[in-house]
């Protein structure tokens, strides 16, 4: 039970995407870096204490300029206290003058060399993938980027001939994997994003995405290597013939999308972190494409046969463009190698 | 083993508000026409299915068949295609005047769809898309007849492949006219089943005046039969569809049985979101409170002279209360019952779906109507 701590600095940076340069917010895992997106992958096994120090304007510059906070969907009982050395309460939402703006505990703008920080803690006692997101003004906060995952590992999922080893769930869960990767799906409206980041007055209801992303990139790019940008998660897949490829999907978009498998067929081993495999129940199902609507997640488990290369893609064909060109969007690549 | 020619061709829709919509469709030879959905690959497990695809367009065009394994080329299997280093299709596809084999083996009872692979955001919106039928290696026809073989519980008496998608037609008149096209913007007004719009969907297979639509989609049992309802979404959005008033049960998605072992993972929905590129097999059973030709429709029948729909003042009713029987009807409403059938409508539960360029009704509905007797040889596939 050991106690993860993440630092994260919520920031202003820039986007490359579809070949234009898109102002968006996110968060950097140190000060005076680059905001990410997705935000920086948090890891911690059943039973750990996850602890996230948020700083807004100390060290940092690039402020967002307003309140900002994460929320943690799924994970319950979240405290939160004054870094470094105030009570832990639990995070409550948070009103204005009677007025909501604030879905948890938040810390406000401060000055440049002002030492304040806000720090969540939470046990993370399932396995699974979870989000964590903007809790303050969400709307705009989550559609500029304010999104990440944490990953809960299960006990013995490191440990060789530990029953929990190279599982996702645990033991007899049927998530043994050979291969993981984590696919982030979302979308950017670019107009919006340079409104709301330049302080001109927007329309909520405009939101018209024109950017749809895997793990904060488009196609191409997708499938290219990681690197030290803003955007520093690759999505390409590569496994053997025979091998068990885990794939995590998440939907922190606004959209439902559907992700096409390649032409394969998965088995769906968990649905919102809820493995569907348990105390020796087997409901999990086949798909070749899996829906998933806004903030919800996916795991499943695909065991190619014939080596080659295989497309997985938004299957609202009119995501996979960049500047109406296509190919582009929402997609990435599996490559299956022979064993 | 099945061999099936597949034509890609241009060709107009109709609507039944009187557009007339230019599209790219499957035919199944040189002779036939562009039809939409493409021409419908009835098979049985185990069998080995060859499709020949015969590209006439100015773009190369390629097949995806989801679900099916080991789909191969020349005896290799599918690959992505490339050129310039630029992903051109996802399979190997049929360059402009080619044809191209691809052979699969239907390893799966079920329902599938295939569809374009080369410029999909084009090319399946435009109509290049068909179903696959993939009946039980233990299937006979005149025997019990199930979805997924015997011992899993899906037996049915009658079937019905339903397909729906989605036309924008400002999108099909610029890839007519070879026009730019803003594809982010693209936009709906019509809704299809079968490639039919409400109501050209409740019409006959093979009507003489819509040659590039041939498939029907009119819902035809009798009381308490099991009636199998395959429902495949061609197109780009969700639809959330159900027979009105009634519940499916859920057997199968994407050709995949819901079942593991003992275990039955189908489940009861009143209403089925139908999404992209998604397959679902349902069994639908209408035991309707006892109505029947020995006891009365159970609710209240409202004044006949408010049965009349449209301005014309037509009406499906057959003005008897007892199934199978036929009754007066006043004399300015026209009467589309045949034999004393009862309908109601299967339809999207996305209202505006039910439009024609936002004229209701029309759009993703067609009826189911319930015979007091029905020849077994509808509802066959």
């Amino acid at each position: 039970m050991a106690v993860v701590t993440k630092y994260l600095w919520g920031m202003k940076g820039t986007l490359l995407l579809t070949g234009r340069s898109i102002p968006f917010w996110g968060f950097s895992p140190v000060f005076f870096s680059v905001p990410q997106l997705p935000a920086p992958q948090i890891e911690a096994k059943t039973g750990d204490t996850v602890r996230i120090v948020l700083f807004n304007s100390f060290l940092n510059p690039s402020p967002i300029g307003e309140s900002i906070s994460i929320l943690f969907p799924g994970q319950p009982d979240v405290m939160v206290r004054e870094w470094p050395s105030g009570n832990f309460i639990f995070t409550e939402p948070q009103y204005s003058d009677g007025q909501l703006y604030s879905l948890t505990n938040d810390i406000a703008t401060g000055g440049f060399a002002e030492l304040k920080a806000l720090e969540y803690s939470l046990i993370v006692n399932k396995p699974g993938v979870y989000l964590y997101e903007s809790g303050t003004r969400s709307e705009r906060q989550i559609l500029m980027g304010m999104y990440g995952v944490i990953v809960v590992r299960p006990e013995g999922y490191d440990i060789p001939a530990h029953p929990d080893f190279k599982t996702a769930y645990g033991a007899g869960t049927m998530s043994e994997y050979d291969r993981e990767n984590i696919l982030i799906l979302s979308e950017i409206d670019s107009n919006l994003n340079n409104q709301i980041d330049h302080g001109d007055d927007y329309d909520m209801s405009t939101y018209h995405p024109d950017c749809w992303l895997v793990n904060g990139r488009t196609f191409p790019a997708t499938v290219e290597e990681p690197d030290q940008s803003s955007q520093p998660m690759g999505s390409i897949i590569r496994c053997n013939t025979g091998d068990k490829v885990l794939l995590r999907i998440v939907n922190a978009g606004f959209n439902a999308h559907t992700l096409q498998l390649g032409g394969l067929v998965a088995q769906l081993i968990a649905e919102d972190g809820v493995p569907l495999v348990h105390t020796g129940t087997d409901k999990s199902y086949q798909k070749t494409s899996v829906t998933l609507g806004a903030g919800q997640r996916v795991d499943l488990i695909i065991t190619p046969t014939i080596p080659g290369e295989y497309y997985l893609f938004d299957r609202e064909y009119h995501h996979l463009v960049n500047n109406d060109e296509f190919p582009g969007g929402m997609m990435t690549k599996l490559e299956v190698a022979a064993t | 083993m099945i061999s099936i020619d597949l034509w890609v061709k241009e060709g107009y829709l109709s609507t039944p508000d009187g557009n007339s919509i230019y599209f790219w469709g499957f035919s199944e030879g040189e002779a036939a026409p562009a039809q939409l959905p493409g021409p419908r690959i009835i098979c049985k497990q185990g069998e080995e299915v060859t499709v020949n695809l015969t590209n006439t367009l100015p773009e190369p065009v390629s097949l995806c068949f989801p679900g099916q394994t080991g789909v191969t080329v020349n005896g290799q299997p599918v690959q992505p295609q490339y050129v310039n280093g630029k992903l051109v299709s996802f399979t190997n596809h049929a360059l402009i005047g080619e044809t191209i084999t691809y052979t699969f083996t239907a390893e799966y009872a079920g329902t599938f769809l295939y569809e374009s692979g080369t410029n999909p955001h084009k090319q399946v919106l435009m109509g290049l898309y068909g179903g696959i039928v993939i009946h039980p290696a233990d299937y006979d026809a005149n025997m019990d007849k199930t979805a997924y073989g015997s011992d899993t519980d899906t037996a049915y008496d009658r079937e019905y492949l339903l397909i729906v998608g989605e036309i924008d037609p400002d999108f099909h008149n610029a890839v007519k006219q070879g026009k730019p096209y803003s594809i982010k913007n693209y936009k709906p007004r019509y809704w299809t089943i079968n490639g039919r719009c409400a109501p050209d969907t409740m019409l006959k297979n093979d009507i003489d005046y819509l040659p590039h639509q041939p498939y029907g989609s009119m819902i035809m049992c009798q009381p308490d039969e099991k009636v199998l309802i395959r429902y495949i979404n061609a197109g780009v959005g969700s639809h959330p569809l159900h027979p009105h008033g009634n519940h499916t049960r859920v057997i199968a998605l994407d050709g995949r049985l819901l079942r593991n072992g003992e275990f039955d993972r189908s489940y009861q929905r009143f209403t089925v979101s139908v999404n992209p590129g998604q397959t679902y097999d349902q069994i639908f059973q209408w035991k309707g409170l006892n109505y029947s030709s020995q006891n009365p429709i159970p609710t209240t029948i409202p004044n006949l002279r408010n049965m009349g729909i449209g301005d014309a003042g037509w009406t499906l009713w057959s003005g008897s209360p007892y199934l199978g029987e036929k009754a007066d009807i006043p004399q300015s409403i026209q009467s589309l019952n045949e034999f004393g059938e009862y309908y109601f409508m299967l339809h999207s539960h996305s209202e505006p779906q039910l439009t024609n360029w936002g004229e209701f009704p029309g759009g993703l509905m067609t009826m189911i109507a319930i015979y007091s007797s029905l020849n077994e040889n509808v509802g066959v596939l």
